[in-house]
């Protein structure tokens, strides 16, 4: 049982492919499958950025209707009759009049078996065909319910953002508090400003209508008279170069904008909190993008300094002896301003998704901002979400930087994706979570139970970038004529086409065809083998938040012992009744104690956050690769010391010591801790004499470490530096395995620590758990 | 206590003269007295001496009439001749009807029927009279006359006819005058020299004439007497439709002696207290069911006829308002004892002594003395109501508003019916109590206010206390009369800037006017001000002095509007002087390029009481087209009217209410919060004044109009009208209250205002233009010799905040006697309240209904006086009560006004209607009578230190082919150009030999040479009397325009209606009706 740290410097486990399945190996019948526990589900990186992708200049060639799966290496050509049939329909296909000339010798990219993942760039053959690439939109909405000293953040922030905005981009800004302001930046006599209540819902229409972009000009009232009004601004285009311009010519007005811009001016009554509209805010952000830009990919970027207050998307009143809402007030359903929020986003998320928009959410404050409530609308469009205790806190200025970032750290934001998910007809998707909403194509390969964003097998991401994770669920669902074995084909196939607009703003599609073979149902031992034990625990744990947002009364934590159990039951190896014999296949082995901290990390835990913060490492949960969703469930820890190079060790309290610097990377958070010892050693200096050249190294190491790994990631994660004793070290000791408590003190070698905690450590849990699978 | 008056000279002299001299020095160059020298306005004419010195020339012009007339001298002619004669000299005198004084009766008396035909006479040409007629003319007129013998003195010849019978009358006035002035009222005059004399002296020599010219001097402020007569003999002498003169110049000879006889024989039977004026209506031969016994007239029966219309009346005498004369500045002391002067006309030119009863500027009673009951006052079918004028402009000369502060204290009121202490009020019991003039009931004396009374049982300090001894005074308000601090003087400018405003200047215009006239407001700490603009979103800017640039912050949403700041949009004068001046100056191309057509006037509105909803304040918005969006926007209803013409035609006077309650409704929310709107409509365009005139009229605020707009004319006007409207004297936040002596009470106020409570009436905002007219009713009785007393009392904050009442005590005299309210009438302010009543019918009633209702109220008046005062007389006269003697010319007048008359646009009516209901007694008479003048002959008159020449009839006769006149009502001038002007008179008044190319609406230019001078110091002087600044019109004879100007000619025939004589006859005969039925 004991368990190894997952290795350092692996090869990449998403391959090229940047897929990875709960279970490589499919179980044939629906009741295997779901004897199988662990749902079977990919998780999928579409935009991973891999140099061995092959990119073809031409579009992609797809199979007949309905199937219009695209040409693959599994597909059979028969290059003399210029035929190819689709593997997973078995349509046969006559090769198009351009692709007459291939053979055995000369055959295409997308047919290499080494390119099961091609990317092509439709218009790339045929640039004269290509629209004009539409240049990235930045709407900038501001909060300005907050502190001078947050607003200056905000302000400095901005100016660097602008000036690393590419010129060509277009930029909009809306700054909200108790109303909100539409700067009018294309307006040169002054500064001219749209101004909106914040306690009214204002639909799309309305919002044009007043902006003067809805083309009548007329007003609300109707047509009048006889003559028809001639009007200037009836052009989208004219309204982009009135609110939206090239960074290039409003750098000057937006600089002089932020110069001025001053917090809220309407008066905070003692008690109160500050009104701040962010609902309509966001709305009148929305309704502007969608008359200037809809369907071009474009961003709302959020700048959060505290609760919405009034009007829709309110999450608390204004009156301060109202707290914002609990998971507490959430599950007893005493949190008034919820549903109706909740409500009010997902409206505003069908429309950002229809205009094909993303809105992203940079939350810096102490108290929430709703990110609960505003979970749906992020989710949906595909948007970043950065949560910080402030605007100057690194967590935010380095995140906010990152977005305009260029090349090697790049993001790699992209717009309009949509994703499709083809696959045998023996699988059945149910849906998919992550940062996608439902196209709404339904199909047979639909099935009846639902995960995520279901019925359809078509999906639209507003906004992705490299990192950007989906995990989609499949349902085995054998035909009659397929499980029968002489039918049977051995293999499944799942193709998964992604097309989207490139941070420069081409088409490109990036096809992905995977191929798993069937497991007849008496062998374990392929399914066995086919086990992905991180992509499982990942899986489980993005099933599990969606569950608990869901579903009322459910208990996660019971319900993960129980799949826990039946898994060990059905997969390992013991003698009934026999707990001490119980084993684990190594695809296994890692399991248990994955569960073990999940069932104690923040995503099931979630009585020691907010929902705000609940919300926001669900997002990142749903929307990461495995590797690090992996790093949230069970965070890795490296111990630094004299004695033994960097090595992973056992995320357990024991791992303290006084002499040792502990790295841990629970992927939200990264914390330097320094042994006792060492703190000391620093503390007096040593560091800085040059005979100790070795402790200022050793110091120096885990630093470097954690900037490699900060740097690599976003949103940028809060790194705390702290030392044995201190009270920042709850940062690392709440992570820890609590094998040493205080009710286990007196055991305790001098030097290590102990966690004041009733929580059972992992020790007593696996003695548990082996005491249960074994159980007949 | 003079020092006590708190308000600066500069803020608080509104000074008219100065601005439209500013306005000419900006735009124009027109004045040519500079700013400085201009007197203010209300002192029309400074010197009161010179004025005195202006009799003289009165007699002149007579002279030649006397010569003409002894020939023809009819004898009833001369009353009416003589009293305008007599009154230049009378005038100085106020004619005070003293109840003993029988000659007060003078009768007016027309010519009997036979007199009528020789009206006629102007018909017939008499080429030999005309140069008699000529000759006998002052000079200058005559000029107009002689070049065409042929055309207009054709007219005149006839004329020459009547002037003749003028003439006759002249003589004996002539006479008369003289002798009056040098004998200054032997009989009535023993107690009151000045007053008494002409009243009772001419009446002795000469049948009627003094009395009678007495009265009427007051009205007008028209021309001087004499003037206005030769004038007209020169011009217009016949009538057009009038009979032969050989016939009509006989009868009236032999007829109208002995009507004149018995009329003023009758009158001296009833007690001659009255003063009517008698006149045969002409028409009655024709008239079927009268049956004239003196009437001569055999003639054509067909009355109708427009040709011949064989009216009996010689027009040029039957009554016009004979101009009080320039020269005589009237000193008029409100009550001497216990004797209560009638005022003396609201349109003269008066320097008021407060004695106990507030100025008649303040507050002025349709009749000076106040029926004991109610059946007196319906007996008399007379309205019963205060104009009150709470802020009416003081002449220069008058002693200033004295302070009162109490202290803690306050003012001493009665404690029954919170009263405030004033003159009336009487001291018992050692002055330890006080019987309260209103309610009756018995106060104990305030401790620290005890005073010992003196023998005449006043109390020994009343003369050193001002409320105990001037009608009008203030009080300092104490804690108790504020709800919350006083009010800064906040103004908020709201500014139309849709494609239409902009395009058509009206932006620029009210930038242009807002950025002067802020230049003018003092600069206070407590003086705010504000500014928005709109088209369909409302643009506000914030004017704080820390941002780069300023920032203009836009409200979309037209349906449901907001404020986009707490602080910022209004901002104290001295910190955002600049930045508001830079951004006027930018505003206009800021919009130059404006597309949006629609303009959301009822968010704006809205959005600016929101701005200014924390402190109250004046908004001034500057509108250009209908409000076609956002919250009370209105449909063109003016054209549905017209293409729906079934509609339209079965109620057309639908088109003048409000189109719905929105208005309305917020407007009533805009006066709770004490803010004011004042609307500038800038337009070319229909705007539904009727429904935009809602918000004003319940704010206190008022419409200003300018239409047809025409950037090159009328940005002086804007300008000059806003200076006005932020500098002349005005309170904030006001309440004001009238109460009465018990025995009658209050029975409506009417006005602009906003009324929650029965009692009192909510003004935002009140100035020195606003007039509001409060009614009475009985609910009681009076005794006889007992007094009524009103008391008005206006509780307001200044404009430099301080929070102060003004209170106005009047107390008349009550009498049984019916002849007495008759004699104590007062024209100016019934007319006033006719043209108020008929205003508000307007937007209820069908036109002629309305019209038909004010005919029958004068008829029921003339009606009741025959009946009752004057039942001796014979059936066959027309007898007027002296003091109304005007009544049927200004009723004439008034159902030709443009608010009446049938073709008027519907924004025009509604406009009349708006305007009128603020107007004051002033210029109530003007605006619907305007004052006519030539200007072509200006220099060439001898006028006295008098600007202004004597006005002429409204009537075409007197309009010469070869003459340019003027034509004034208070809002707009007319310049008439005949058709043979003689070039060289227009290359000097208009730069330009003819008239091609000069543009309709005028602006007026010094041409360096006399009579450019001399017209421009008319217009100056004409604008300060109004405190306005006139649109200027050219209007052509022979085209449209000149069509415009003759609709002002109230006594010619028009289609559809009467001429002055065709209504008197009119009138005499419905009276006749009246009274054979009873």
């Amino acid at each position: 049982m004991a368990t190894d740290p997952s290795a350092l410097g692996a090869p990449d486990p998403d391959g090229l492919d940047a897929i990875r399945l709960t279970w490589n190996a499919l179980p044939r019948s629906k009741l295997e499958a779901s004897k199988c526990v662990i749902p079977l589900a990919a998780c999928i990186s579409p935009l991973r950025s891999n140099p061995n992708v092959v990119s073809l200049p031409y579009p992609p060639l797809r199979c007949k209707q309905p199937c219009l799966a695209v040409l693959n290496p599994f597909s059979q050509v028969d290059f003399n009759a210029k035929i190819w049939i689709c593997p997973i329909c078995y349509s046969r296909n006559h090769f198009p009049p351009h692709y007459q000339s291939i053979s055995e010798d000369r055959i295409p990219g997308e047919l290499y078996s080494a390119c099961t993942t091609v990317e092509y760039s439709p218009y790339e053959s045929n640039p004269a065909a290509m629209p004009a690439p539409p240049p990235p939109v930045f709407l900038f909405v501001i909060d300005t319910c907050v502190i001078e000293e947050e607003l200056e953040f905000v302000k400095s922030a901005m100016r660097q953002a602008i000036g690393l905005i590419p010129d060509n981009a277009l930029v909009g800004l809306i700054t909200f508090g108790t109303q909100v302001h539409l700067h009018e930046l294309g307006f040169a006599d002054l500064t001219k400003i749209f101004v909106f209540r914040g306690t009214k819902e204002i639909t799309k229409e309305q919002i044009l209508d007043q902006l003067g972009l809805s083309g009548r000009n007329m007003g609300p009232m109707g047509p009048r008279g006889p003559h028809p009004q001639v009007n200037g601004f009836n052009h989208p285009s004219g309204a982009v170069n009135r609110f939206l311009l090239p960074a290039s010519e409003c750098e000057y007005t937006l600089n002089t904008l932020l110069d001025d811009l001053q917090t809220d001016q309407w008066p905070v009554e003692a008690g109160n909190r500050s009104i701040r509209c962010t609902g309509v805010a966001l709305s009148v952000a929305a309704g502007l993008l969608g008359a200037c830009m809809p369907g071009t990919g474009a961003r709302i970027i959020a700048l959060l300094g505290g609760p919405c207050t009034e009007g829709p998307g309110m999450i608390v009143s204004k009156d301060l002896s109202e707290p914002v809402r609990s998971h507490k007030d959430l599950a007893k359903d005493a949190a008034p301003h919820f549903q109706k929020a909740v409500k009010f986003y997902d409206a505003l998320a069908k429309q950002l998704v229809s205009q094909g928009h993303v809105l992203d959410l940079f939350a810096s404050a102490l108290d929430q901002v709703g990110i609960a409530e505003m979970k749906v609308v992020v989710e949906r469009t595909g948007g970043l979400v950065v949560l910080s205790e402030s605007f100057g806190h690194a967590v935010f200025k380095d995140s906010f930087k990152r977005i305009f970032d260029v090349g090697e750290n790049a993001l790699g934001l992209s717009f309009n994706g949509a994703l499709e998910v083809n696959c045998s007809k023996d699988l059945k998707i149910q849906g998919v979570i992550g940062p996608c909403t439902s196209l709404e194509k339904k199909g047979v390969l639909c099935a009846e139970s639902v995960v995520g964003q279901g019925n359809t097998t078509a999906w639209k991401l507003c906004g992705l970038d490299r990192s950007t994770s989906l995990t989609v669920f499949f349902d085995v669902s054998p035909s009659e004529r397929s499980s029968q074995p002489a039918h049977a084909n051995p293999h499944a196939y799942v193709q998964f086409v992604t097309s989207y607009q490139n941070p420069e703003g081409q088409m490109k599609i990036r096809v992905t065809t995977i191929c798993r073979n069937w497991v007849e149902s008496s062998v374990t031992e392929e399914l066995v083998q086919g086990f992905d034990q991180e992509t499982a625990a990942v899986v489980l744990a993005r099933y599990i938040s969606l569950k608990m947002e869901m579903e009322e009364e459910f208990d996660a934590t019971r319900w993960i012992d129980r799949s826990l159990i039946r898994l060990c039951s059905r997969f390992g190896d013991y003698r009934k009744d026999d707990p001490a014999s119980f084993n684990l296949h190594s695809n296994f082995s890692l399991f248990p104690q994955f569960m073990f901290n999940l069932r104690r990390s923040q995503f099931v835990q979630v009585f020691n956050n907010s929902p705000d913060e609940t919300a926001f490492f669900r997002m990142i949960l749903n929307r990461e690769t495995v590797t690090n969703s992996v790093a949230m469930i069970q965070p890795s820890l490296i111990a630094y010391s004299f004695s033994a190079p960097p090595t992973p060790v056992l995320l357990d309290v024991a791992a303290i010591a006084a002499d040792r610097i502990l790295l841990l990377d629970a992927y939200f958070s990264v914390v330097i801790f320094h042994g006792l010892t060492v703190a000391q050693w620093r503390n007096m200096g040593y560091h800085n004499q040059p005979e100790h050249q070795a402790f200022a190294q050793l110091l120096q190491a885990p630093q470097e470490e954690a900037q490699i790994i900060i740097n690599g990631r976003f949103p940028v994660p809060r790194l705390v530096v702290c030392d044995q004793h201190g009270s920042q070290a709850r940062f690392l000791l709440a992570k820890l395995n609590p094998s040493a408590t205080y009710t286990t003190a007196h055991e305790v070698a001098p030097g290590s620590d102990i966690i004041f905690t009733d929580d059972v450590s992992f020790q007593v849990f696996s003695e548990h758990l082996q005491r249960l699978a074994v159980q007949s | 206590m003079a020092s006590l008056q708190p308000r600066p000279p500069p803020n608080y002299i509104p000074n008219p003269n100065q601005t439209p001299n500013l306005a000419a020095d900006s735009f124009q160059n027109l004045q040519i007295s500079g700013p400085g020298s201009a007197p203010p306005p209300p002192t029309a004419t400074s010197g009161p001496i010179s004025r005195a010195v202006q009799p003289p020339p009165g007699p002149v012009p007579r002279g030649p009439f006397a010569s003409n007339g002894p020939p023809m001298a009819p004898p009833s002619g001369p009353p009416g001749v003589t009293p305008s004669m007599i009154r230049a000299p009378s005038a100085q005198s106020v004619p005070a009807p003293f109840p003993g004084s029988p000659p007060s009766n003078a009768p007016y008396t027309v010519p009997p029927p036979g007199r009528g035909q020789p009206v006629g006479a102007p018909y017939m040409t008499n080429p030999n009279l005309n140069p008699v007629s000529q000759p006998l003319q002052v000079g200058p007129p005559a000029s107009a006359a002689q070049p065409n013998p042929m055309m207009g003195l054709s007219a005149s010849q006839p004329n020459s006819m009547n002037q003749n019978p003028l003439g006759s009358m002249g003589p004996r006035p002539f006479p008369g005058q003289p002798s009056s002035q040098p004998y200054p009222g032997p009989p009535a005059l023993a107690s009151q020299p000045v007053r008494g004399p002409p009243q009772s002296f001419p009446g002795q020599t000469f049948v009627g004439q003094p009395p009678m010219g007495q009265p009427p001097m007051g009205q007008p402020p028209m021309g001087q007497p004499q003037m206005g007569q030769p004038q007209m003999g020169l011009h217009s002498m016949g009538p057009p439709s009038m009979a032969p003169p050989s016939m009509g110049a006989p009868p009236m000879g032999s007829v109208a002696p002995p009507f004149g006889g018995s009329a003023w024989q009758g009158q001296q039977r009833q007690g001659g207290m009255l003063a009517p004026v008698r006149m045969a209506p002409a028409g009655m031969g024709q008239q079927p069911m009268v049956s004239t016994p003196g009437a001569v007239m055999g003639y054509s029966p067909h009355a109708g006829a427009q040709v011949s219309t064989p009216s009996k009346i010689d027009p040029n005498q039957i009554p016009r308002p004979v101009p009080s004369s320039n020269s005589s500045l009237v000193y008029f002391e409100t009550r001497q004892g216990s004797v209560v002067s009638p005022p003396p006309p609201a349109t003269s030119d008066f320097i008021v002594r407060d004695a106990g009863n507030c100025s008649p500027r303040l507050m002025r009673c349709t009749m000076n003395q106040i029926p004991c009951n109610g059946e007196i006052l319906t007996q008399s079918c007379m309205p019963l109501a205060l104009m009150v004028q709470p802020f009416a402009l003081p002449h220069p000369s008058e002693e200033p508003i004295q302070l009162v502060d109490f202290g803690e204290m306050g003012p001493v009121r009665c404690i029954r019916c919170k009263a405030y202490i004033n003159p009336f009020m009487r001291f018992i019991d050692q002055g330890r109590r006080f019987v309260c003039n209103l309610c009756g009931f018995g106060n104990d004396t305030p401790r620290d206010y005890i005073c010992n009374l003196g023998p005449d049982m006043r109390r020994r300090d009343a003369d050193e206390r001002p409320e105990l001894c001037r009608g009008t005074v203030e009080f300092v308000a104490t804690k108790e009369f504020m709800v919350r601090e006083p009010m800064p003087a906040v103004y908020f400018f709201l500014v139309d800037v849709s494609m239409n405003a902009v395009g058509t200047g009206a932006t620029a215009a009210a930038c242009s006017a807002i950025s002067q006239a802020i230049s003018d407001i003092p600069e206070g700490p407590r003086t705010m001000v504000g500014i928005a603009t709109f088209d369909s979103t409302i643009h506000f800017y914030s004017l704080k002095r820390s941002q780069q640039q300023p920032v203009m912050l836009i409200v979309p949403d037209a349906e449901d509007v907001y404020t986009p700041l707490q602080t910022d949009l209004i901002v104290p004068l001295g910190e955002c002087r600049e930045a508001l001046e830079q951004l006027l100056e930018s505003i206009p191309s800021m919009y130059q390029t404006n597309k949006i057509a629609d303009s959301a006037f009822g968010a704006a509105i809205k959005a600016g009481f929101l701005a200014l909803k924390p402190t109250g304040g004046k908004l001034l918005v500057f509108q250009s087209v209908l409000p076609s969006v956002g919250i009370g926007s209105l449909s063109s209803r003016e054209a549905e009217g017209r293409i729906n013409i079934s509609n339209a035609d079965k109620e057309p006077h639908k088109l003048l209410q409000p189109a719905d309650k929105t208005l309305k409704t917020m407007a009533v929310e805009f006066a709770e919060y004490q803010v004011c709107v004042d609307v500038f409509l800038i337009t070319q365009t229909y705007v539904d004044i009727a429904s935009i005139s809602v918000v004003p009229s319940t704010t206190g605020g008022q419409i200003y109009y300018y239409y047809p707009f025409s950037a090159v004319s009328d940005p002086a006007k804007l300008y000059n009208d806003l200076r006005w409207n932020l500098s002349r004297p005005q309170g904030f936040e006001a309440v004001m209250r009238v109460r009465c002596s018990q025995g009658i009470q209050v029975q409506e106020y009417s006005g602009n205002f906003c009324k929650r409570v029965p009692t009192d009436i909510d003004l935002p905002a009140i100035d020195s233009d606003k007039t509001i007219m409060v009614t009475f009713k009985h609910d009681d009785k009076f005794q006889e010799g007992a007094e009524c007393g009103f008391q008005c009392a206006i509780l307001y904050t200044t404009v430099h905040g301080q929070r102060r009442i003004r209170v106005m005590n009047l107390s008349l005299p009550c009498t049984t006697v019916l002849g007495n309210l008759f004699r104590s009438a007062d024209l100016d302010s019934q007319f006033s309240c006719f043209l108020k009543q008929a205003a508000n019918g307007i937007p209820t009633t069908p036109l002629t209904q309305v019209r038909e209702q004010i005919v029958n109220h004068c008829i029921n008046i003339l009606g009741s006086y025959r009946k009752f005062c004057a039942t001796i007389s014979s059936s066959g006269q027309l007898i007027l009560p002296e003091a109304l003697k005007l009544l049927p010319l200004y009723t004439l007048a008034l159902i030709k006004s443009v608010g009446l008359r049938n073709d008027g646009r519907l924004d025009d009516r509604s406009y009349w209607a708006s305007h009128v209901a603020s107007i004051s007694a002033s210029l109530a008479v003007p605006l619907v009578y305007p004052r006519l003048i030539s200007i072509h002959d200006l220099p060439s008159k001898e006028e006295g230190d008098s600007v202004l020449p004597a006005p002429v009839a409204l009537s075409s006769e007197y309009l010469s082919d070869e003459g340019v006149f003027l034509l004034e009502n208070g809002e707009d001038a007319l310049i008439y150009v005949g058709g043979m002007v003689n070039p060289e008179i227009l290359q000097k008044l208009f730069g330009s030999p003819s008239l091609e190319g000069l543009p309709s609406q005028l602006v007026l230019q010094q041409f360096g040479n006399d009579l450019s001078t001399k017209l421009n110091e008319v217009v100056n002087e004409i604008r300060r009397q109004r405190c306005s600044y006139l649109r200027l019109r050219l209007c052509k004879k022979g085209e449209p325009s000149g069509m415009l100007f003759h609709s002002y000619m109230v006594e010619d025939k028009a289609p559809g209606s009467l001429s002055y004589v065709e209504f008197l006859v009119h009138v005499h005969r419905q009276i006749q009706i009246q009274t054979k039925s009873n």
